[in-house]
């Protein structure tokens, strides 16, 4: 038995998915058009019933470079979310400054980019340093999909003013993160430009994630359902996993090292023995 | 003597011996010095009469001069003449007589006590005695733990002290004939002594007997041919154990002559039975170590009583049942923690409860709706089954605290097990619900055993949920609750609950029960407040909710500060267990084990509804052992909410006091001890008193009742002590200076007469 739930709240967000979601064996091509064509006379006609504590995905905005290179990734993520596991969403991300009170009232943050952007003022850093003391989380995703862009050179230089005695460190694939919901064990991406991910860890809390594998460029779709950008030297299954990965990041972040806890890893360590992920 | 005292004027009768004292310190310095000089002196006195012609006269003047010098040298020495009486001085016996529990022990054949042996010998060996004590001071003693000296008579001379310790028995003695001739030592005693290891003499008795340097003879009262018993000789337990853990026992059986025969050994809590096992008694084996293991279910102070059965041939069977107290304590709060849905509210909680040391938490999060598509094989996932058969069945009354976090019971768990946690409470168990909008009627549980334990009652609203920021009103009335005290000044606590950041989100439609604690409320002006935190009791349990999923504001927040975050979580946790400190009324007794004839203090103290002290209260204070009832008295208490309570209890054993008062009650356990540590251990010790006779130059004995001892000869040196006498000086009086100053009047005038000058 799988642990399901009857979530009473009811989102009317349509989910839109492409005719090829809806392709079951043997069953014919015109129906998954229907029922696509269906979802869309929901499009835009139902109210969201967002609540405080729901899931909040907020993009860091900073000075220089592009803090929104991919603008529909996150949307498309929050979407996969709500389709795929029981957390509530707010569907539509939000734009936050470092400096913006607001903040605080939202434990995952995310800065994605692709050009080099300027050194972060000292009270930013001091406040992020704060935020992710306290119980903040960062996913910082370089959307250039070059490798040692000048958008990771100013993610490296803004990480080592962050924290100088902690540097980002390879993320050990036995971390929580390739277990909190899928099980894992590569890094994907819409281009792999590093196999591993890298964070930082505080207090065996893990406050901190950076993939050089644009992620949200994976995770991009359309209103249409088409996927925004094409993943390199991979296919289907490459993009999946970067949806996945994406939804384990959150996941950790809210439930952190549940996965960790003895009840879980005879079945899990058991699957993974069987389980050879691609 | 006799010329000597008609002299003096004494009657010769009064003494029997005369002496010549000389006062200096050291006379012999004296009249060597004197001895030098006198003789110089007189050669030059003789050589001085040279123009002498008669030799007559001048030998006559030589000879007053030599008179002269010689009463000067009497006066010099200061002799005394000292008349006295003596008498020969008689030295020291000490008799010791072990007085010890295990001197009532039966000895076979005759099947009587022990002492019963030694008061015959001594009543067998009367006259002997009559003659020592004519020769001899005899000492009599009772010794045990401690020396006591006796009278002759042996009226109180019963076996009632705990136990023997004969290397304090012997140095005590040791230092009592410190300075009196201590010719020999009779000891009449068992040997058991538990203070010796086996087969060995301690240090401390080798250098008593050294000091003592008597022969000391042994009688051993009682031996360990054909002695019959069956013995709990220890148990080997911690003080302590934990509740839901194993506490692991450690029993020594002693066996002698019982033949051949399989014994139980059972041990019980009260009348229910925990653990049993099966003893091979064998005839040709003494000891038995037997490991038992039980698991307490319940916290406190807690008795239990092993079991050997009974056997009327045997020599004692006290040593068949042992009690033994365990204080249960909780080692670790066990939580279980069921999260609907995977939210910062359910994170932060998470956080707290996992990274508290005291907490083993078991956490579920339903990370996957029944209408989610996951889009993958389960075999890619890591869920696992809700394994709620065994949580909410065989499981549940393991856990300390159960927390329904925003979360729905269907389809995860069946409501029959909803009247299982129903029960949990009732029983002791505490739960808690936290908000969201799976909670309360969100989460299906309206007439449900969940509402009935919950502290508040749900009614029918057009809105289970509202999303809108507030600050929580306190409830002015329950500042002092413990759930509250987020600081110990209760200003600084005031302060710190006023500022803490606002909440956001709220379950309505929830009425506080009357006898629920009201601790915050949500009021948006237009309706009636809505509880927020309430806290409450059901059957022997506590409950409590929380009516928002956003209190990880308080967390997550860079004013305030996550400390009164981690505060409010640690006071909800150790309020809903019910911990000591929680309680509104406490009872305690200043001590968890008293020795007999002490006297036990039993304190309490009750708290108002709203953790106020509650003063002029009166309740009933009963005081029972495990029969009976001993004391029934009613108490108040004082304005501190306080009261004390003493009392001497008359007998050993375990005690419960037990208080209602205001509507409560509460229970503290204590016992009485009384040392029957030589019942677990009755064998003799023939041993160290054949060591003890061997080292000191004595001899050992067996004792049968007609020993005879009078070849027992102590020597009884001549040493005499004066018991008066009388000195007269025989220099300080008027003839000795009148000798001198007579001889030099007469040497000075014949010297005239010759023509000298």
């Amino acid at each position: 038995m799988q642990p399901l739930a009857c979530t009473r709240k009811i989102h009317f967000v349509p989910l839109l998915y492409p005719p090829s979601c809806f392709k079951l064996k043997g069953m014919r091509n015109h129906f998954s058009i229907f029922i696509f064509a269906a979802q869309l006379l929901f499009v835009g006609a139902a109210p969201v019933a967002a609540g405080y504590s729901d899931l909040t995905l907020p993009r860091i905005i900073y000075k220089g470079g592009n803090d929104n290179a991919r603008p529909e990734g996150l949307r498309s993520l929050l979407s996969q979310i709500a389709r795929r596991t029981s957390v509530e969403v707010n569907r539509e991300p939000i734009e936050l400054k470092l400096s913006d009170p607001k903040l605080f009232k939202h434990p995952f943050i995310y800065l994605g980019g692709d050009e080099p952007f300027e050194p972060f003022p000292d009270k930013d850093i001091k406040t992020l340093r704060e935020y992710l003391s306290y119980g903040g989380f960062l996913f910082i995703d370089d959307n250039s999909a070059e490798s040692e862009s000048g958008f990771d050179r100013s993610v490296r230089r803004m990480t080592k003013r962050l924290f100088p005695q902690t540097p980002l460190r390879n993320i050990p694939r036995d971390h929580s993160v390739f277990r909190s919901f899928y099980l894992l064990n590569t890094v994907s991406g819409r281009a792999i430009i590093q196999s591993y991910l890298e964070g930082i860890t505080l207090k065996g809390r893990t406050v901190l994630m950076y993939s050089a594998n644009d992620q949200a460029g994976a995770w991009s779709r359309n209103k249409l359902g088409d996927w925004n950008y094409d993943v390199i030297a991979g296919g289907y299954r490459q993009r999946q996993l970067s949806i996945r990965l994406g939804i384990n990041i959150i996941l950790y972040a809210l439930t952190l090292d549940y996965k960790k806890d003895m009840v879980h890893l005879p079945i899990i360590l058991e699957r993974l023995r069987r389980y050879q992920s691609p | 003597m006799n010329f000597l005292a008609k002299i003096f004027g004494i009657n010769p009768m009064e003494y029997d011996q005369w002496q010549l004292n000389w006062a200096p310190e050291d006379p012999w310095l004296i009249s060597v010095s004197l001895g030098l000089i006198i003789p110089l002196a007189l050669w030059f006195f003789w050589t001085s009469l040279r123009r002498i012609g008669s030799r007559p006269k001048k030998v006559f003047i030589f000879f007053l001069r030599i008179m002269a010098f010689s009463f000067l040298l009497i006066v010099l020495l200061r002799p005394e003449l000292e008349f006295k009486k003596s008498h020969s001085l008689k030295n020291h016996i000490a008799v010791l007589l072990d007085n010890s529990k295990s001197l009532s022990i039966k000895t076979f054949p005759g099947e009587s006590p022990r002492i019963d042996l030694v008061k015959n010998t001594l009543e067998f060996n009367e006259k002997y005695l009559e003659q020592l004590n004519s020769k001899f001071n005899v000492d009599t003693y009772f010794v045990s733990d401690e020396i006591k000296k006796t009278g002759s008579h042996l009226e109180n001379y019963r076996p009632d002290r705990p136990f023997t310790d004969l290397s304090r028995v012997l140095n005590e003695l040791e230092r009592s004939y410190e300075n009196k001739p201590l010719q020999g030592v009779l000891l009449f005693s068992d040997g058991a002594d538990l203070t010796e290891e086996p087969k060995k003499i301690s240090e401390g008795i080798l250098k008593s007997l050294a000091r003592i340097n008597a022969p000391v003879y042994t009688f051993q009262a009682g031996s360990n041919d054909r002695f019959k018993d069956l013995a709990l000789e220890s148990i080997s337990v911690s003080d302590f154990g934990f509740v839901q853990q194993p506490v692991h026992l450690s029993v020594m059986v002693f066996s002698s002559a019982m033949g051949n025969r399989n014994v139980p050994l059972v041990l019980k809590e009260g009348d229910r039975i925990l653990v049993s096992r099966i003893i091979e008694i064998r005839n040709d084996k003494k000891y038995y170590k037997v490991d038992l293991q039980f698991t307490p279910r319940k916290m406190g102070k807690r008795i239990y009583t092993l079991n050997l059965p009974r056997f009327a041939e045997e020599s004692i069977l006290s040593n068949n049942q042992k009690e033994f107290e365990i204080d249960i304590a909780r080692d670790r709060v066990r939580i279980l923690h069921l999260n609907g849905r995977p939210s910062w509210d359910s994170r932060y909680l998470r956080e707290v409860l996992a990274n508290n040391p005291r907490v083993d938490l078991l956490s579920f999060f339903i990370l996957r709706s029944l209408g989610d598509d996951v889009a993958a094989p389960t075999s890619e996932l890591s869920l696992i089954p809700f394994p709620s058969n065994l949580l909410f069945d065989d499981y549940l009354s393991s856990f300390d605290l159960i927390i329904f976090q925003n979360f729905k019971f269907e389809p995860f768990i069946d409501k029959k097990y909803l009247l299982n946690i129903r029960k949990y409470v009732e029983k002791g168990g505490s739960f808690l619900m936290v908000g969201g909008e799976l909670s309360f009627q969100g989460g299906s549980y309206s007439r449900t055993p969940i509402e009935d334990i919950l502290p508040v009652s749900f009614k029918e609203t057009d809105s289970w949920f509202i999303d809108q920021e507030f600050h929580p009103k306190i409830n002015e009335e329950l500042f002092n609750h413990p759930i509250l005290r987020l600081e110990k000044d209760l200003q600084l606590n005031r302060e710190v609950l006023a500022a803490l950041p606002p909440l956001q989100g709220a379950n309505l439609g929830l009425v506080a029960r009357k006898d629920a604690y009201v601790l915050a409320e949500f009021g948006n002006g237009s309706s009636s407040p809505a509880p927020i935190i309430v806290a409450g009791e059901f059957g022997k349990g506590r409950t409590a909710l929380l009516a928002t999923d956003s209190v990880w504001n308080w967390r997550f927040r860079k004013e305030g500060g996550s400390r009164y975050f981690h505060r409010f979580w640690n006071n909800a946790i150790d309020w809903l267990i019910a911990e000591p400190q929680t309680r509104r009324l406490q009872l305690e007794s200043d001590k968890d084990r008293y020795q007999e004839e002490q006297q036990v203090l039993i304190k309490l103290k009750l708290l108002q509804k709203n953790y106020q002290p509650a003063s002029g209260v009166t309740g009933r204070l009963t005081i029972s052992s495990r029969k009976e009832e001993i004391i029934a008295k009613e108490i108040t208490t004082d304005e501190q909410g306080e009261q004390t309570f003493s009392f001497l209890p008359d007998k050993a054993g375990f005690f419960k006091a037990r208080l209602e008062i205001g509507g409560l009650q509460e229970e503290v356990m204590f016992s009485v001890l009384k040392d029957n540590a030589e019942f677990e251990k009755p064998l003799a010790n023939d041993f160290v008193l054949k060591k003890i006779a061997e080292i000191s130059g004595g001899k050992y004995f067996l004792l049968n009742g007609t020993n005879d001892l009078s070849g027992l000869q102590f020597d009884n040196p001549k040493i005499k002590t004066k018991s008066h006498s009388r000195s007269f000086s025989l220099w300080d009086n008027w003839w000795a200076y009148g000798l001198v100053a007579g001889f030099l009047f007469l040497d000075w005038w014949m010297r005239r007469k010759a023509g000298l000058s």
